[in-house]
């Protein structure tokens, strides 16, 4: 063999055994990959057993939630009228009136400015006895849970006689100052802070004076009350029968 | 011989090197990749975890179900109160 041929030997060893390090080397790697890809095929494969449903739940959700928004909005434009239910959405929800309204048909043209207070809302909650307001929101804030605000503005919507301006709790009359201070002073009765009197056995309590009974005046019929008599004349006997104004019933004399 | 010889330092100069050199690469790719596996893995658990509650969609929709019917019966309470504008 000549020495050409072992160099050649020589070196194709070397190479071969350069290949099988690296590949066995590749191999070990490979499997490591292989063992760490069942593992993320075994959580995918969950994933996607997780996940099969969800797309029948949501769509559902979405159709039953479309189906009450239609509804609402549907009664709401019924109820308001389109362009006050537009103003009333864009209100609350600003920019948002040109995504709803789908079934109904959006109004072309601009946007109503629904303000603080709906009134035909709240004159019709206040018609079926509803003191809660419908108010819109506004760019000073949001009215409709202000419950300081909103009832302010429900309060407009009830008579108030005493209110002059601002609230009316504010101008009512004051309550009267009593005692030393008081701006009104009475007089002390002489009786006041001592013991009552007791009166003696058989003593008459002095009491008001008697009331006299009026005297009657010349009546349609002529007839005078109380006249006064004669001084010798004799006292006329009770009559036994009951007189009127107009003297003894028909039957009495 | 020549030839041999030239054969021979060609194998050991240019051959050799470039197989060491090609596997030497491809080793170090299929290294690069164990590490985004296990990083894979480590996403995988949790995407799991995370939808572990997706069966209580259910419970969410038939909530929703019902609280649309509710919204339905008041909706006709209020379309009989109410009038039209």
């Amino acid at each position: 063999m000549t020495p050409a041929a072992v160099v050649t030997i020589l070196i194709t060893l070397a190479i071969v055994l350069a290949l099988v390090v690296y590949l066995l080397l590749i191999i070990v790697e490979l499997r490591t990959i292989t063992a760490d890809l069942n593992v993320v095929i075994a959580a995918v494969v969950t994933l996607v057993r997780q996940t099969v449903p969800v797309n029948d739940v949501v769509t559902t959700i979405n159709r039953q939630l479309d189906a009450g928004v239609d509804l609402l909005e549907g009664l709401l434009v019924q109820k308001a009228g389109m362009q006050d239910a537009v103003g009333l959405v864009e209100g609350l929800f600003p920019a948002s009136a040109p995504k709803s309204f789908r079934k109904q048909g959006r109004p072309k043209g601009s946007v109503p400015r629904i303000g603080e207070v709906y009134t035909r809302g709240t004159l019709i909650l206040a018609r079926l006895g509803r003191e809660a307001p419908i108010a819109a929101g506004n760019p000073a804030g949001a009215a409709i849970r202000d419950v300081v605000y909103a009832s302010a503005s429900s309060r407009l919507l009830y008579p108030d006689p005493r209110r002059a301006t601002g609230s009316s709790r504010e101008n009512l009359p004051r309550t009267p100052v009593i005692g030393k201070d008081s701006p009104n002073q009475y007089e002390v009765k002489e009786e006041a802070y001592k013991p009552r009197k007791v009166l003696p056995e058989g003593a008459v309590a002095e009491g008001p004076p008697p009331v006299r009974a009026p005297t009657r005046g010349p009546g349609i019929f002529g007839a005078k009350a109380d006249p006064a008599p004669p001084p010798d004349a004799e006292p006329e006997a009770p009559a036994t029968g009951r007189s009127s104004a107009i003297g003894l019933r028909p039957w009495e004399r | 011989m020549i030839v041999w010889w030239l054969g021979n330092v060609v194998l050991l100069v240019v051959v050799l090197p470039v197989v060491v050199i090609l596997l030497k690469g491809v080793l170090s790719a299929a290294r690069v990749i164990v590490p985004n596996i296990q990083a894979i893995i480590t996403v995988a658990s949790a995407a799991t975890k995370d939808l572990e509650p997706i069966p209580l969609l259910l419970t969410t929709q038939s909530y929703i179900i019902k609280t649309v019917e509710t919204v339905a019966n008041y909706g006709g309470s209020l379309n009989v109160i109410l009038d039209d504008a």
